[in-house]
């Protein structure tokens, strides 16, 4: 299956009732997902199992799929060869993650029950994975469903198909357990065969719509080998008779004949019969070319069963070399009709193959004889059009191997799926319902945060093979213990999820994904991309856009100037406050006063250990220099402070500088509105610092509350200029500093340093609880002040990596010039140019 | 013995002869040296070069096996990268002598210049009298003998090799240190020293690195990418990716380290649109034979030029950054597309020589990997100054992909973390570069495009004196390019986006009076056709894919390059992880997906109603955002948003 065409370019709408997300442009239905007939979203399950959310994968598993436990085991899993990690080091196993997550919940689990709301009712014959299926999307939608099975127990081919040593009988009763907990609307008559116990025309009468989901219960034969001897056996009959408990003995050595499940499942649980030794698989193609699923063969190998490749039988015989088959060699021709390739029987290569019993499982074929009356079969198939689900009668329906044959359980429950969908449709009478497509779902779970991801190799459950008594069909595999179920969800690429990166997104990047590997004489798909890619999408800086040092740009020198080497070439970092406090980089902290006792202690020892200040009401429990923070007419000034920068509430106002002593630095907090009136006084009172205060809020935390006003320093730097007093007061900047960049950037913008708060107070432990802080975590005092003190020195890296880009061995030297803003809005508000058509020549 | 007479032949003449006179066999000896530049750079052969006179810089330069000597003095970058052979000068020599030294005997009898045997390698690099300051600058090995004075900071920012100080040592440099040397050394140093008629008899001192930088102290906690943030809106500011930054850097103590380019939304190809409304065009099924799509690059300066398919090639990216398996790929599908592949920083492999047609080698600061030979086999050379995803930083390679093999190449130690310098040794300027460019010029006898490199910051200057120092051709990378490795801030916030790359370029050139004299080729988020088209449009001459052809590859943009682990093997150099990479299917993805741009391309140009790419004009375009029509000065056409709004389902 090509997961990589046009339905990834431009999936068709989904009918609206559909949970389907595909016009979410952060989210691309992942390659397994695609490849899943229901659309499952493994990728939202495996994170969760990562997580540890066993609920809530367990939700994402069973939302479009009935039967989970028992896909868990069993599962063909058409995700796995697709998963994107096949092509590196295997896939992930997500059947197995499947199979953890049902282990933990499947049991236990209890459905909130759905009532019938509807008067009409529905008759569905056949209680295999399509028609219950179908049962279930009927019964949630409100309709009372009988649901017609000829066999004493529901499950069709699942129950009488699949040995218990690959599915124990428990597994099968969660999926019906669930089932019909959750819809006490559906009906069961059981040992109710279709011709024989009811009629098309009784249901047709009795229901308003009739579903055949009938399955292929009838063992393909080979000409050659179709003759009456009980030592011939078809491998549907052998199953069938196996899951129904018996147990026959075996010759010595076993035939089959076939390379497909069934084939599979008929050598393996032959294997484990009394009496038998060897079991021999005969098949015309080659290893590569056999169809049984991967997993299912390597079982086979393990347990000493043999393969005979380009090998097909032609004849039994039962002479002087005892019983067995004449085969002859084969080798491959060209592709056939369904594109693999032709055994061609190589002549004189005739030779006899030994074996007590011949097990011939070479396909499977619908056998109804009233269908087959009524003229509705067509060969071996009830006659459906694919499009509505529809056989020749309007209101019987068929899905499931007896519509389209024999396949596999996920393939049948989408049937059941699309089957329901149109029956609905009718039911609801929509005459032209949009056309069904499986609907992609994402749950939208982070990316687990495993470090190892890209090292763990695929987890194998632990293989018991035959185990101590094989007649007894125990389990050949062991689930998942956490670990491993764990590990293996850490490998997931998740293909389904945004990428970090906004420029190539999970569309560009599903996009060249698809170029790369849709045919190229395929006009419609490369059509789809081109216009896909044509396509516009929204601005990225929409009104509500607002200023923001993200937007602003460092020019680096290349060669109008001197390169100065980042790595190498030594940078200034230090800085001075009025010439009296030592910085080790321009930095300080501000707004601690509200931050519990031991957060201000590790902040202190954080301070000093970087060589910086605090600035603040009230000093902190440390020898760091402090400017206190002092409300105008209010606090009192402290002889302990190395500083005293004056606040207003409510506005600036002139006022009467109280006396400081001859050493102390004497500041103004400032905010944009008071700037006019507020810089004149500070230079006529010959003020050593401007605190611009550039929060957007006010209280504790005021910087929590979103971008900084970034115009409080292009206006400060605005009036100092026309004045031209610009060297005659130094410019301190709080408000928003995140990294050493927004500090380069707010130097460059004409500050001499700025104040960091809410980012010292995340690196202290804290988190943001709406426009506040809190603090907690385990964190000792030590290991929080060497935080502060490594975020700070993080920063100054930083913003002296800043500066040597632009080519400058001083992070005091970046100027306006060096800067570049990429929007308008922020152009604006700090004066910043944009490059391109416009910048200055 | 062939006699050359520099005061009747030109340099470029003289190098000719000299080149075939050692194909021959033949001694030389060069009359008149008159300090020109470039004297016998290129030679290979293993003959004598006799220089009678003083030569300008770069004598001996890109050599190998020859045995130069100089009676008199030298200029600057004496037997540059010099891969063997000996250069023997008994004056004195420039700055940088010895600089890229890669197994080659150089001897100077009198003093050398500032940072003698910058970035070398290997070989020895011999000075009779005193060094000036920074000799062994970010030298990764080799031997550095000084007999004379050691100069200031001796040893700076070394990562290998030793120097040998016969004389006082001035200062010591940054990151190096005094060793002992033991008596087989001595005696080693003492028989070299003899071999080359040099007498010796004070102490000698090692100087080697003293191991303290050569790794990050701290490593960086390994995250998977959260998606990136839109950038609208006050909850924004301190979103989750901001608040795990503070974190991490609260932990490391420095800047981070990541792959990939910008991960904010910026200015870009999707904010501008095609005027003509390319939706319901039909396209002819023949589209490829009609339009033509032929571009030729490089001969601006009489040089052969790259004869291109389509106006497209493979962005730099280095075997080192890259898997061999990845690079191998990529040559594979540039030769299936008919297209150029560029080496990237870390030296040509032969198998990479041999898949590709059109293959242009890359000469980065730290000369990694660079070699004569290789230059002599490349079809074009492009010297690099900076790239978009960090200009202004030379390229970063973690330890962990810093293996054997791939030291090996580059001439570097193992298991360091590599910062290639930022600055090239002999390019300080404007005026070095139209030398340096001369000197390539001469190794390659003239005959291939020389280009250059820029990550775009100040293009509109850049680009003024690339196109006087003549270069044939710019590869051109916005703020959007990506990389293996480098510090996520530079990623994010240094350089200008793409768009206003190629704006400020057409218009730098019309300013200076050479309006599209320079091919500019460029990059940085390039993706599709449509990206294509639209850059052609702005008036590049070609574009290269970078990331989107490794994405073609496989590449699942985690941003992890730099960890070395690639999930997919593209990005690593780790045996276990390479082994996943399947060449020959991801080569045939990597061209499908060339072909695929092509068609878009071609069906572009003919729904414009043109039969040539390069007809495509601005006129062809308008622009859907305020700022990508104040950066490119496109009209601002909002409305034509609405029209190609859903272009997808009007197709489905």
């Amino acid at each position: 299956m090509n997961v990589y065409d046009i339905s990834r370019i431009a999936p068709c709408d989904a009918p609206s009732e559909f949970a389907d997300d595909t016009s979410d442009i952060h989210f691309v239905p992942a390659p397994c997902q695609v490849a899943c007939p229901i659309g499952t979203d493994a990728p939202s399950y495996i994170a969760y199992t990562w997580e540890g959310k066993m609920e809530e994968a367990f939700e994402a598993i069973t939302a479009t799929n009935p039967f989970s436990s028992i896909c868990g085991r069993v599962c063909d899993a058409p995700c796995e060869p697709a998963c994107r990690r096949a092509d590196s080091d295997g896939p992930i196993a997500i059947r197995n993650i499947k199979r953890f997550v049902m282990d933990k919940l499947g049991q236990d689990y209890k459905p909130t029950a759905i009532e019938v709301t509807r008067k009409e009712t529905v008759g569905i014959v056949g209680g295999g994975p399509a028609g219950l299926t179908a049962a279930k999307d009927l019964a949630e939608a409100g309709f009372e469903v009988h649901v017609y099975e000829m066999m004493d127990r529901l499950g069709g081919m699942m129950v009488w198909g699949i040995p218990t040593f690959r599915l124990p009988d428990g597994i099968i009763d969660e999926d019906l357990n669930r089932l019909t907990d959750r819809c006490p609307g559906i009906k069961v008559h059981l040992s109710c065969t279709l011709g024989k116990d009811i009629t098309l025309d009784e249901l047709k009468g009795k229901h308003d719509v009739v579903l055949l989901s009938i399955g292929a219960w009838g063992g393909k034969t080979m000409t050659a080998l179709d003759v009456d001897d009980a030592r011939v056996v078809n491998g549907v009959d052998f199953l069938r008779d196996i899951n129904s408990g018996k147990r026959p003995d075996m010759p010595e050595t076993v035939l089959v004949i076939g390379g497909g499940d069934v084939a599979m499942d008929a050598c393996r649980a032959a294997k484990r019969l009394p009496g038998c030794k060897d079991v021999k698989v005969v098949y015309r193609r080659g290893p590569e070319e056999i169809p049984a699923r991967r997993e299912e063969l390597e079982g086979a190998v393990k347990e000493d069963i043999e393969f005979i490749y380009n090998v097909q039988p032609v004849a039994v015989e039962d002479g002087a070399n005892g019983f067995g088959l004449t085969c002859v060699k084969t080798e491959l021709g060209d592709p056939d009709e369904d594109g693999r390739r032709r055994p061609i029987d190589v002549a004189g290569s005739e030779h006899f193959v030994a074996g007590g019993l011949v097990i011939v499982a070479v396909g499977q074929q619908t056998e109804c004889e009233s269908l087959e009356k009524a003229g509705m079969m067509d060969w071996d198939r009830v006659r459906t059009d694919w499009d509505s689900m529809r056989t020749d009668d309007p209101r019987v329906f068929a899905a499931g191997d007896g519509a389209f044959g024999g396949s596999t359980i996920v393939m049948a429950m989408q049937h059941g799926h699309r089957a329901a969908y149109y029956m609905k449709a009718l039911l609801n009478g929509i005459d032209n319902p949009l056309p069904y497509r499986t609907p992609y779902r994402t749950r939208r779970v982070p990316v687990a945060q495993d470090a190892e991801w890209e090292v763990i190799n695929r987890q194998h459950q632990e293989f018991k093979g035959l185990g101590d008594k094989p007649v007894e069909f125990p389990e050949i595999e062991v689930s998942y213990d956490g670990e491993a179920a764990r590990n293996e969800a850490a490998r997931c690429y998740r293909c389904d999820a945004e990428t970090g990166s906004a420029d190539y997104t999970v569309h560009s990047r599903e996009d060249i994904f698809v170029m790369a590997r849709a045919d190229l004489s395929d006009m419609k798909t490369q059509k789809a991309i081109l216009n896909k890619r044509l396509q516009s999408h929204d601005d990225p800086f929409q009104e509500n856009h607002l200023p923001t040092l993200d937007d602003l740009i460092f020019l680096p020198a290349n060669l109008s100037r001197l390169v100065i080497d980042p790595y190498r070439d030594p940078c200034n970092v230090k800085a001075k406050i009025a010439g009296r406090i030592d910085l080790t980089s321009p930095l300080v902290a501000a707004g601690f006063d509200a931050a519990p006792q031991e957060i201000r202690e590790a902040l202190g020892a954080g301070l000093a250990e970087h060589g910086s200040a605090y600035i603040g009401t009230k000093q902190l429990p440390s020898s760091v220099p402090w400017l206190q923070l002092a409300e105008v007419g209010k606090d009192p000034v402290s002889e302990k402070a190395d500083g005293v920068l004056f606040i207003q509430t409510g506005g600036f106002k002139e006022f009467d500088v109280p006396a400081l002593s001859d050493d102390q630095i004497i500041g103004l907090s400032v905010s944009k509105d008071d700037l006019s009136r507020a810089i004149p006084f500070a230079l006529d009172n010959e003020f050593d610092v401007l605190l611009l205060n550039a929060c957007p809020g006010n209280g504790d935390w005021p910087e929590l509350v979103g971008n900084p006003d970034l115009s409080v320093i292009r206006d400060a730097l605005r009036l100092l200029r026309a004045m031209n007093r610009e060297e005659d007061i130094e410019i301190l900047y709080f408000g928003g500093v995140r990294s050493g960049t927004d500090l380069a950037k707010i130097i460059g913008l004409g500050a001499n340093g700025a104040a960091l708060g809410a980012s010292l107070g995340f690196a202290l432990g804290g988190s943001k609880e709406g426009n506040t802080m809190t603090f907690s975590g385990d964190s000792s005092q030590s290991e929080r002040a060497e935080a502060v003190a490594l975020l700070m020195k993080s920063l100054s890296s930083e913003a002296s990596i800043m500066a040597r880009c632009t080519g400058k061995t001083d992070v005091h030297n970046i100027e306006p010039e060096d800067l570049r803003s990429i929007t308008r809005i922020t152009s604006e508000a700090t004066g910043i140019q944009m490059p391109g058509k416009n910048a200055l020549l | 013995m062939a006699t050359i007479d520099l005061a009747k032949l030109s340099v470029r003449e003289a190098n000719e002869l000299i080149r075939k006179a050692g194909a021959a066999g033949e001694d030389v000896d060069v009359l008149n040296p008159d300090a020109k530049h470039h004297i016998g750079v290129g030679l290979v052969h293993d003959v004598n070069v006799h220089v009678r006179g003083s030569a300008g810089y770069f004598c001996a330069g890109l050599t190998d096996t020859a045995r130069f000597e100089v009676d008199n003095n030298v200029g600057w970058g004496l037997a540059d990268n010099m891969l063997g052979g000996t250069a023997i000068v008994h004056g004195n020599a420039g700055a940088i002598a010895g600089v890229a030294n890669r197994g080659a005997d150089i001897i100077v009898h009198g003093n050398v210049g500032s940072r003698a045997g910058q970035v070398m390698k290997a070989g020895n690099l011999i000075c009779v009298g005193n060094a000036s300051f920074m000799a062994g600058y970010i030298m990764y090995g080799g031997r550095i003998i000084i007999l004379g004075e050691s100069g200031e900071q001796v040893g700076q920012d070394m990562t290998g090799g030793d120097i040998i100080v016969g004389g006082r040592i001035n200062s010591m440099g940054k990151d190096a240190a005094l060793t002992d040397l033991d008596q087989a050394d001595k005696d080693e140093i003492l028989e070299l020293l003899e071999r080359y008629k040099i007498s010796f008899n004070g102490t000698l001192q090692r100087i080697a690195n003293d191991g303290k930088q050569l790794r990050y102290s701290r490593n960086e906690p390994r995250v998977r990418n959260i998606p990136f943030f839109e950038a609208t809106g006050e909850a924004g500011y301190w979103n989750e990716k901001v608040l795990e930054d503070i974190h991490i850097k609260s932990q490391i103590g420095r800047y981070r380290i990541r792959g990939y380019g910008t991960t904010r939304p910026l200015p870009h190809f999707g904010d501008i649109a095609f005027r003509k409304d390319l939706s319901n065009i039909e396209t002819d099924p023949k589209v490829l034979e009609k339009i033509n799509l032929k571009t030729k690059i490089g001969d601006r300066m009489g040089g052969k030029p790259l004869e291109l398919s389509m106006p497209v090639m493979i962005a730099p990216m280095s075997y080192g950054a890259l898997s061999k398996s990845a690079k191998l790929a990529l040559a594979t599908a540039s030769r299936l597309s008919g297209i150029s592949e560029n080496t990237g920083e870390g030296g040509m492999m032969d198998e990479q020589r041999a898949e590709a047609d059109l293959l242009i080698y890359q000469c980065l600061s730290g000369r990694l990997g660079w070699s004569i030979h290789d230059m002599q086999r490349a079809d074009a050379l492009e010297i690099y100054i900076s790239q978009g995803a960090k200009p202004g930083l030379g390229g970063q390679l973690m330890a962990n992909k810093v293996t054997e093999q791939i030291a090996k190449i580059r001439g570097i130690p193992a298991g360091i973390d590599l910062r290639s310098p930022s600055r090239h040794p002999d390019v300080l300027g404007a005026d070095d570069l139209v030398i340096k460019i001369e000197e390539f010029r001469e190794a390659t006898g003239y005959r291939i495009p020389v280009s250059v490199k820029l990550g775009a910051g100040r293009v509109r200057d850049d680009i003024k004196i690339a196109c006087k120092d003549g270069f044939d051709y710019v590869s051109l990378d916005g703020l959007q390019g990506s990389t293996g490795a480098a510090g996520n801030e530079v990623l994010e916030f240094v350089g200008i986006p793409t768009l206003a790359a190629i704006t400020e370029a057409v218009d730098a050139l019309v300013e200076i009076g050479h309006p599209g004299e320079l091919p500019i080729v460029l990059m940085g988020g390039i993706k599709t056709g449509v990206d294509a088209a639209k850059a052609l449009a702005l008036g590049a001459s070609a574009v290269a894919v970078g990331t989107s052809a490794l994405i073609a590859g496989g590449c699942i943009s985690c941003l992890q390059c730099h960890v070395g682990k690639c999930v997919v093997g593209i990005a690593t150099q780790d045996p276990e992880h390479e082994k996943r990479y399947n060449i020959s299917a991801e080569a045939q993805n990597i061209h499908h997906y060339l072909e695929s741009l092509r068609w878009q391309l071609a069906a572009i140009t003919e729904g414009l109603g043109y039969d040539d790419v390069h007809k495509i004009s601005r006129d062809d375009l308008v622009a859907l955002t305020p700022e990508a029509a104040q950066i490119t000065g496109l009209p601002y056409v909002p409305e034509y948003r609405e029209r190609d709004r859903d272009l997808l389902s009007e197709a489905s």
